[in-house]
């Protein structure tokens, strides 16, 4: 496999555990160098999330466990990235 | 992650479990608010069966003691039946309205696993309170033959009991940020008038 380097997540999550835990948790995942959430809907109970995870070698399978244990679901993988330079989405005409 | 297996490491990583499984259920509250008002029940409820064993001129302190461990033994299970039934109620509810939101089950996830743990902190401490607190004031009357009399026993059971009320008023107090003075008076003065009606009942 390809050294996955960048997955963005979009994930229903419960209030509790916070993201400010979850965040955490995701950071000491092996492989991961760096976490991001970012919350773009809030109801009472659940919030939707942007989690963008970045490192070397990522295991999608133990990322997205540790969402599902922590509450969450995955609706989406919004983005991905692999290999061994981290290439950003690209502006084209189109866009 | 955390890997380590040895028996310490285990038992720091359980206790870091049920730290974050407050956290997310918040039952510390709870038991806080079961751990004052079922002791305050154990005591009150000792001071009435002491009072009805006083005013019955009960002298065997053997008798004594039964009749009160087994009013101890009856109030603790129905603290933690009681509390039992209806918290797994609760947050089965809470559960279940939870998934619906998330169309998840959550029953495996650490969500699930913090409501059961909630369920048997909160129902542990709602039977044990009830059934410490008033053993605490039960105890002097087995130390009746060390004490010489059985009279001299009631009376220190109940300084006990008054005492044991006054703890726990400070103990709310502490809890409000308010004055620990004010609310042993208070929960003292509970203790006084449940012996002053007793008191009152035709012999």
């Amino acid at each position: 496999m390809g050294n996955l380097r960048r997955l963005v997540l979009d994930v229903l999550k419960p209030l509790e555990p916070s993201i400010v835990e979850l965040v955490q948790v995701l950071a000491a995942v092996q492989g991961v160098d760096g976490v991001n959430i970012s919350i773009y809907e809030i109801d009472r109970r659940v919030e939707n999330a942007k989690i963008t995870v970045e490192g070397h070698d990522l295991e999608y399978e133990i990322i997205a466990d540790v969402i599902e244990e922590n509450g969450g679901a995955i609706h989406s993988i919004d983005e991905v990235a692999a290999g061994k330079v981290l290439i950003d989405d690209v502006e084209t005409a189109q866009d | 992650m955390d890997n380590s297996n040895s028996p310490r490491d285990r038992l720091v990583g359980h206790i870091n479990s049920v730290r974050e499984y407050e956290r997310i259920t918040g039952f510390g509250k709870i038991a806080r608010r079961a751990l004052a008002n079922n002791s305050f029940d154990g005591v009150l409820t000792m001071i009435g069966v002491l009072m009805g064993n006083l005013l019955s001129e009960v002298t065997d302190a053997t008798k004594v003691i039964t009749i009160g461990i087994a009013t101890s033994l009856s109030i603790g299970v129905s603290g933690l039946w009681g509390a039992y039934l209806a918290e797994s109620a609760e947050r089965g509810r809470e559960l279940a309205e939870l998934e619906r939101a998330s169309l998840t089950d959550l029953g495996g996830t650490k969500i699930g696993r913090a409501s059961r743990t909630a369920v048997v902190v909160v129902s542990l401490v709602d039977g044990l309170s009830p059934f410490l607190s008033s053993i605490i004031v039960l105890a002097p009357l087995a130390a009746t033959p060390l004490l010489g009399s059985i009279q001299v026993a009631y009376v220190l059971s109940f300084v006990v009991a008054l005492i044991a009320l006054f703890g726990l008023g400070m103990f709310l107090g502490r809890v409000s940020g308010r004055s620990l003075l004010a609310y042993g008076v208070r929960t003292t003065v509970a203790g006084i008038v449940a012996m002053a009606l007793s008191l009152l009942i035709p012999n």
